[in-house]
């Protein structure tokens, strides 16, 4: 009843979570529900498929995601409208400059540069689009599992 | 006398007989419904016990083997510690300028080669967080903290393959592993592109943690192996299906333009009103044209 009344909503904000759709991404919606005899909210999460082509989000971001009018399956009712913020990759609104959790990242810059340049400095200007190490050396694209049976061949996913 | 009891007797064995039959047809009639009602109780109309079930799949289950937590495969490290070159001097004496003019015997003593492993440690890990600091003096910025780090797991984990018994030093090595793993974590969350790149730089896999951790037994394995298993058949049915449906597509495009040709033919002929229209045959011999191209392709690929 309560998924039924989410997907009621024309635009919704949720987060982004692991999964192994290639056209579509997994939405958490979180909610507070009343519980009638405690008279107390709890968190309830629901989760929905939106339809994303590119993999415009990735995991852990935070996205707009808008109601379809018609089904594209039965488990895709929905459509990834925006990424309204891009995990690790934020930028202040405000002033338009990025941020890194409570800093500007050029103040951070400032500070480095009076310490006196280091050459091995991460460059923000050189470094590729997000996801590029996907697969390679960061799985959090997917879900993980323990390994619970021996193949012979190598299993990625399994820890 | 005896006759008249014996018959009673009889009579008693019988109607006995009767009734335990009819409470045994009864009970089966039970059980048949109750099976009925539990579909998962029958099959193919014979009755099988609910517990204790055996699969008739022969699917073979090989347990994982163990890997104990401190391991390369487990921590991530794609690299071991390597080997190093001894003749460079000792962290402390590297920038000494008395040992410039000095005698080679000299030079020898405060080189790598007779001090103790911890100096070799310690060498190789300023090395790591010189290749990611940020600024010359940065040794606490969280990009050195976990260059550091992984100096230390990559000596321990050596020291660990020698005195595999050593418990402490086991404990102590999971406990940089984790917390390097935690600060991993959160740095993904705080920078990413500086996440992706210092992973990259200190050759580190990052997995994040399982949703639910459990231990591996043997029926939830059978269970999860069993679901692949009929996964894997409907999916093989499936494409079955799709190739038999794509082989009887070209013949069902030329039979569709034949009787749209026809159509058009007898309504221009009669000079009824003309519903189907040119473009609708040339749409159908434009994707009879690509779908042949497209298996040509795929006959000559194979």
């Amino acid at each position: 009843m309560a998924l039924q009344s989410v997907k009621k909503i024309s635009l919704l904000l949720g987060h982004c979570v692991p999964s192994v759709k290639s056209q579509a991404s997994k939405i958490r919606i979180k909610r507070l529900e009343l519980d009638t005899n405690l008279l107390m909210y709890f968190r309830k999460d629901d989760y929905i498929y939106a339809y994303d082509p590119n993999k415009i989000c990735k995991t852990g971001d935070i996205v707009l995601v808008e109601l379809l009018a018609e089904k594209l399956t039965p488990l895709i009712t929905h459509k990834v409208k925006e990424v309204v913020y891009r995990l690790g990759d934020i930028t202040d609104p405000l002033t338009g400059k990025k941020v890194v959790v409570d800093k500007f990242r050029h103040q951070i810059d400032a500070i480095d540069d009076v310490f006196g340049p280091s050459p091995s400095k991460f460059n923000y200007d050189k470094a590729p689009e997000r996801g590029w190490l996907e697969d390679k050396k960061d799985f959090t694209h997917v879900e993980t599992y323990i390994k619970y049976h021996e193949t012979g061949e190598e299993q990625p996913y399994a820890v | 006398m005896f006759a008249g009891y014996s018959y009673v007797w009889l009579m008693l064995l019988i109607s006995f007989t009767i009734e335990c039959g009819l409470f045994i047809m009864n009970t089966m009639k039970k059980a048949l419904q109750f099976s009925s009602r539990h579909p998962m109780l029958t099959f193919k109309n014979v009755i099988v016990r609910s517990y204790a079930f055996k699969s008739n799949l022969k699917i073979k289950w090989v347990r994982p083997e163990k890997i104990p937590c401190f391991k390369p495969e487990k921590s991530g490290d794609l690299d071991p510690m390597p080997e190093f070159d001894k003749s460079r001097y000792q962290l402390e004496y590297a920038n000494c300028k008395e040992l410039e003019n000095a005698d080679p015997l000299v030079k020898r003593l405060f080189s790598l080669e007779f001090a103790s492993r911890s100096k070799i440690t310690q060498a190789y890990k300023k090395d790591l967080v010189d290749s990611v600091k940020n600024h010359t003096f940065d040794e606490n910025s969280i990009e050195a903290r976990i260059a550091r780090w992984t100096g230390t797991i990559r000596a321990l984990q050596e020291v660990m393959e020698n005195h595999p018994r050593n418990r402490r030093l086991k404990v102590q090595l999971k406990e940089i592993i984790d917390k390097r793993k935690k600060y991993l974590k959160f740095l993904r969350t705080w920078d990413y592109k500086k996440f992706e790149w210092l992973i990259d730089n200190l050759n580190i896999i990052y997995k994040p943690p399982p949703p639910q951790f459990h231990w591996i037994t043997r029926k939830d394995s059978l269970r999860k192996l069993t679901q692949k298993y009929c996964d894997d058949k409907v999916n093989e049915k499936l494409s079955a299906y799709r190739l038999q449906l794509e082989a009887e597509q070209p013949a069902f495009l030329e039979e569709k333009i034949r009787t749209l040709e026809f159509l058009r033919q007898e309504q221009k002929d009669c000079g009824v009103e003309i519903t189907i229209k040119q473009e609708e045959i040339d749409e159908a011999k434009k994707s009879l044209d690509e779908l042949r191209k497209k298996n040509e392709k795929g006959k000559s690929s194979s």
